[in-house]
């Protein structure tokens, strides 16, 4: 019997447009897909794209960062920032060789959790079809 | 041609002066077809300086380099000024950590040194093999004459020329209180047909040939300490606590390593192919920092070391910044 492939996902969230919408798709009862780890930040731009190249090596199969939409940032300007960094991220790591449907981002608001299923949809989907991430994770050493 | 009894002459009056602490320039390498980057305290040492094909070294490196940091209690630190001899690609570097505020210009003295092309050590080890004494080399007309041993011998410019001179748009230095030679025509243009050419492989592809270069990587961080850019004096790759790279050598902390440093060198390289030509082991690093310049080029029209005047591109943005990929 041959199971269905069934990514990790990998999701960093920011607290004030992301998390409250991934909530409202909760208190919602809008069944996504359980393949999504959370992680709740309070601004997009806090992520640091090296938490993507760590994330990779530890076992996830795909990124989604997530934040409010440009000019809805509850910092100003974080999302501008993030959006500047991931672009380039998703280019170097697409020149080394990771397919770039790993790596994922959206702007969902507080008031979008029928978005935010769509978006999760799509981030699995997306990993799907690029397999299981065995490129460059981390060689677990037992001693 | 620069004429190095001028070179020296600009050098020795500069060291004389009360408010200079050094000067970094070139010397003769002790063998092969390189120099050596020269640190120089007292005027009478002027004379060591070099310039000619054979400097590759990129002495802007070693301008926020300080000694013996902390200063002991009850000194004050070193605030006189640091002179440097730059080509025209070591000028953006002094551009670029202006731009990022490394130093002020007040606190570095620029020699710019306008270059007609150095000598790749690698493509002229394969031309004539190793060699037990330094090689002096002599650039004329579409020729380089090596003196190797004390023969002389000669090799086409075209075939010898280092991968960053071929493609050089910047031979006179960009910033600069005093030239010591006239400023030389450009004879390069960069298309970056290397990075299309690489990009039509699939992933599959890209990943196999990466997987075989990180591979070989040992991890001895001369890329990153040979570095123009790479001045910070904790560096993320040797961090502790937090730990973002384990220092093992397998593939996957390899690949993180480099994909960290290309990284942070997105938007800020100059390409001055130091990471490359240091590398003991052959990776092609600048492979790397080329796609990053050329997509910063491309998405955000933004090109490093070019500007004193320039915000560094990852700390400002740009409300219409291209996100097509974005959700």
């Amino acid at each position: 019997m041959s199971e269905e492939y069934e990514p990790n996902i990998l999701a960093f969230l920011c607290n004030w447009c992301s998390y409250a919408g991934a909530d409202l798709a909760g208190t919602s009862r809008t069944h996504y897909l359980p393949n999504i780890k959370i992680i709740r930040v309070m601004c997009s731009g806090r992520v640091n794209p090296l938490f993507l190249v760590n994330a990779l090596q530890q076992g996830a199969d795909g990124v989604l960062i997530s934040g409010c939409h440009p000019g809805d940032c509850h910092y100003l300007e974080g999302n501008f920032y993030a959006r500047r960094r991931f672009m380039l991220m998703r280019k170097l790591l697409e020149h080394v060789g990771v397919d770039p449907g790993r790596v994922n981002m959206s702007w969902v608001s507080a008031s979008e959790g029928a978005k935010f299923k769509e978006v999760i949809d799509e981030t699995v989907a997306k990993a799907k079809e690029a397999g299981p991430m065995d490129q460059f994770r981390r060689r677990q050493l037992n001693w | 041609m620069v004429d190095e009894t001028i070179l020296r002459e600009k050098a020795r009056e500069v060291l004389a002066r009360d408010d200079v602490r050094r000067l970094i320039g070139w010397k003769r390498g002790t063998y092969g077809y390189e120099s050596a980057p020269a640190v120089l305290k007292d005027a009478s040492q002027a004379d060591e300086l070099i310039f000619d094909p054979t400097c590759v070294q990129n002495p802007a490196s070693f301008i926020t380099l300080e000694e013996k940091l902390p200063v002991p209690r009850g000194q004050d630190p070193d605030t006189r000024k640091v002179a440097v001899l730059v080509k025209g690609c070591d000028s953006r570097a002094v551009v670029q950590q202006l731009v990022e505020k490394a130093y002020t210009r007040d606190g570095v003295i620029v020699l710019g040194v306008p270059c007609t092309g150095v000598v790749d050590r690698r493509k002229a080890q394969k031309m004539f093999g190793d060699t037990s004494e330094p090689v002096m080399i002599k650039e004329e007309g579409d020729k380089f004459v090596f003196i190797i041993d004390g023969e002389t011998r000669e090799g086409p410019r075209a075939e010898l020329l280092a991968d960053k001179c071929v493609r050089c748009r910047f031979p006179n230095p960009l910033v600069y209180d005093e030239l010591v030679a006239d400023e030389v025509a450009v004879w390069g243009a960069d298309e970056f047909a290397d990075v299309d050419e690489f990009e039509k492989m699939s992933p599959p592809e890209k990943w196999k040939f990466w997987e075989e270069q990180f591979s070989k990587c040992i991890r001895c961080y001369s890329c990153r300490n040979v570095c123009p850019m790479c001045y910070c004096l904790e560096c993320v790759v040797t961090k502790q606590k937090p730990q973002w790279t384990r220092r093992s050598t397998d593939v996957s902390e390899n690949t993180a390593y480099h994909i960290q440093r290309a990284w942070h060198l997105s938007g800020r390289c100059i390409e001055c192919g130091e990471c490359e030509r240091v590398c003991p082991v052959d990776i092609p690093i600048t492979t790397l920092n080329r796609k990053m310049t050329r997509d910063v080029k491309e998405l955000f029209s933004y090109e490093p070391g070019v500007d004193v005047e320039a915000e560094p591109l990852l700390s400002c943005y740009n409300p219409q910044d291209p996100e097509e990929y974005i959700m």
